[in-house]
């Protein structure tokens, strides 16, 4: 262990703060030597590291242990994701009854938090994985015992959780505090329904928006850039896709490669909603097929780029 | 973790080859790494970084062998890795993240629990002398204080060996002495072999028990430093008091002897063999020189062994 006890008189002229050195012992007292010294303790092998990575990818995103600037980004977006729920909440705690018929449903809440959603979504894959590559800390990371793919693997586990924090939590509130206002589902075999639709939306969200930012991350090590090209994307792809379909002509389906609306396209199916877009038009197995497909590419694109990465040391 | 000191080589490369893409970067680099300080020497873009990227196991070997801790490293990298310390050469660490923070981070990814990475991150951070520093974020460090984090982070999961590339690479004199005593005593008191990574062939020569000096993709020399410089020294070194003359005759003499170099002005002259660094010959050399002087009526004003800095054999070596 590295903290040893040390037994001894402090006053010896032999004691060395810091030496590790055990004196004889002369008297009761007792110090607790913190000097650097060899360790023999337990280890946590890979698991521990990639907890670790996944960890401080957290902390980095949500600039947790940094200084207040740091925070100035991120913490408001999170606000904006959380400030429709709360209030809806504090609505239906006022109006008891018949709220359902002005509050957004489940589905259409993450319509009310888009921008909130696509500005993360922007953010964190972008700090998360250029930063690494700008400050050098990619090399660190594999000078360690993570390797290309787990060091991938954690980036995206903390990427998709991220995500998850203003996807599924703003909503998982909503369910809790209707249900503590007796508003919420009917029954727990209900309650458990409407739960399961609200993960798997979330998920879908947080797993695509998650891909395309790390894809798009992985082209370049500038921060900035990233951003922006993500930000540009995914209400790009709703312009383009829309100009070829609608003004081109051109076959329906060529609107599943919106990325702007094919998830929460798909939210839509998972609560069996309908939802006014057209992209809706398609059988639900095309959305599906659509989402794996996005998902191929980016996973695809994304370990190209770093198989082939030359990591500055 | 075995933290016995160990007797045989950490690292073991035999005929290593490398190329990227057609350009050859190793070839028939051949080394050993013992306990203690080993410097890594060798120009610049002579191949030192993927050396060590080798033995870290990024990097495949095209040809050759390569044994680290009894491993092969490209195909247990991992292993190798948790038991290896590594400090980058590069100084652009992320800015706005605490000393502390960094080096417990990446001692937890080498398997530390979290409790012990917090206590030994801010141990590691005292014995470099950045204890009061500790949580300042690094962004704000000068460079010494970042190559002393780096050091910090590399031996802070308690490592067999630890890799330093360029270590004193933008700092001044004041900090270099501090930081080679650090690799020192790093080596000295914690039983910690380090692999030193640089071009300056002084601070290898000040803090390393061996060298391996590359140029070219070969390893053009290797061994221990005193073996490096010539054991008991190569040739003598000789201040004379006579005239030209006399001198001229008694070093055309000399040269005459076969395997016998002369180097020098006229009256401090420097006498060696001419076939290299060889320890066995200096008395050769010394019986010939008194013999000569004698000879030709010289007076010797000063007589020593001459023993090679690093710096002449490396200078051979590349020449």
């Amino acid at each position: 262990m590295t903290t040893g006890e040390t037994t001894g008189d402090i006053s010896s002229p032999g004691f060395e703060p810091g030496s590790g050195t055990v004196l004889e012992a002369g008297s009761d007292a007792r110090i607790y030597d913190q000097g650097f010294r060899r360790y023999d303790g337990p280890r946590t092998g890979l698991d521990g590291a990639l907890r670790s990575l996944v960890k401080h990818s957290l902390r980095q995103a949500l600039g947790l242990g940094r200084s207040a600037r740091y925070k100035l980004v991120p913490l408001p977006i999170v606000a904006m994701a959380f400030i429709p729920a709360t209030g809806m909440i504090a609505m239906a705690a006022l109006i008891p009854v018949g709220t359902e018929q002005f509050l957004p449903t489940y589905a259409e809440y993450y319509g009310t938090v888009a921008a909130a959603i696509y500005l993360f979504a922007g953010l964190i894959a972008p700090e998360l994985l250029c930063t690494d590559q700008r400050t050098g800390m990619l090399g660190v990371y594999l000078a360690s015992p993570i390797d290309r793919p787990r060091y991938l693997l954690g980036k995206a586990v903390a990427v998709f959780l991220l995500l998850l924090v203003i996807t599924l939590g703003p909503p998982l509130l909503m369910l809790i505090a209707f249900t503590l206002q007796s508003q919420g589902p009917d029954g727990l075999v209900q309650w458990l329904e409407v739960l399961f639709r609200i993960v798997a939306s979330s998920a879908v969200i947080g797993v695509l928006y998650g891909a395309v930012g790390m894809a798009i991350s992985a082209t370049t090590d500038r921060r900035v850039v990233a951003t922006a090209a993500i930000l540009s994307m995914i209400p790009g792809s709703a312009i383009v896709t829309d100009i070829l379909v609608g003004d081109g002509g051109l076959p329906d389906w060529l609107r599943l490669f919106n990325v702007m609306f094919l998830p929460r396209a798909l939210v839509f199916r998972i609560h069996e909603e309908r939802g006014g877009w057209s992209v809706l038009d398609n059988p639900t197995w095309t959305l599906w097929l659509a989402f794996a497909a996005w998902l191929v590419v980016c996973i695809g694109w994304i370990w190209f780029r770093y198989r082939r990465l030359l990591v500055r040391r | 973790m075995p933290t016995a000191v160990r007797s045989e080589p950490l690292v073991t490369a035999r005929s290593l080859v490398k190329r990227y893409g057609s350009v050859p970067v190793l070839d028939d680099v051949s080394f050993t790494v013992n306990p203690g300080v080993t410097g890594l020497l060798g120009a610049n873009g002579a191949g030192k970084t993927t050396i060590l990227g080798m033995i870290l196991g990024l990097h495949p070997a095209d040809g050759g062998e390569l044994d680290v801790l009894g491993h092969n490293p490209w195909k247990a990298g991992r292993q190798v890795r948790t038991r290896i310390g590594y400090a980058p050469e590069h100084h652009t660490l992320p800015p706005d993240l605490r000393a502390a923070e960094f080096v417990k981070h990446v001692a937890e990814l080498h398997g530390l629990p979290p409790d012990e990475a917090t206590t030994r991150a801010s141990d590691a951070l005292w014995l470099v002398d950045l204890g009061e520093e500790r949580f300042r974020p690094m962004g704000t460090m000068s460079t010494g204080q970042r190559q002393r984090v780096k050091l910090a982070q590399a031996i802070a999961h308690d490592p067999e060996f630890v890799l330093l590339d360029e270590p004193t690479d933008g700092l001044d004199p004041t900090q270099r002495d501090v930081m080679l005593d650090l690799i020192r005593h790093i080596s000295e008191d914690f039983g910690i072999t380090v692999v030193l990574s640089s071009h300056l062939i002084d601070e290898v020569e000040r803090v390393c028990d061996g060298a391996i000096i590359i140029g070219e993709g070969r390893t053009l020399a290797s061994g221990t430093i005193e073996e490096l410089k010539g054991g008991d020294g190569v040739g003598v070194a000789l201040e004379l008091d006579a005239g030209d003359e006399a001198i001229d005759r008694f070093v055309t003499e000399l040269q005459r002897l076969p395997g016998l170099m002369v180097e020098g002005d006229s009256r401090h002259l420097h006498v060696s063999r001419n076939d290299g660094v060889d320890s066995t010959t200096s008395s050769d050399v010394l019986v010939a020189v008194r013999d000569g002087c004698a000879d030709h009526g010289i007076g010797i004003v000063r007589l020593e062994r001459r023993r090679l800095r690093l710096e002449d054999v490396f200078l051979r070596s590349t020449q």
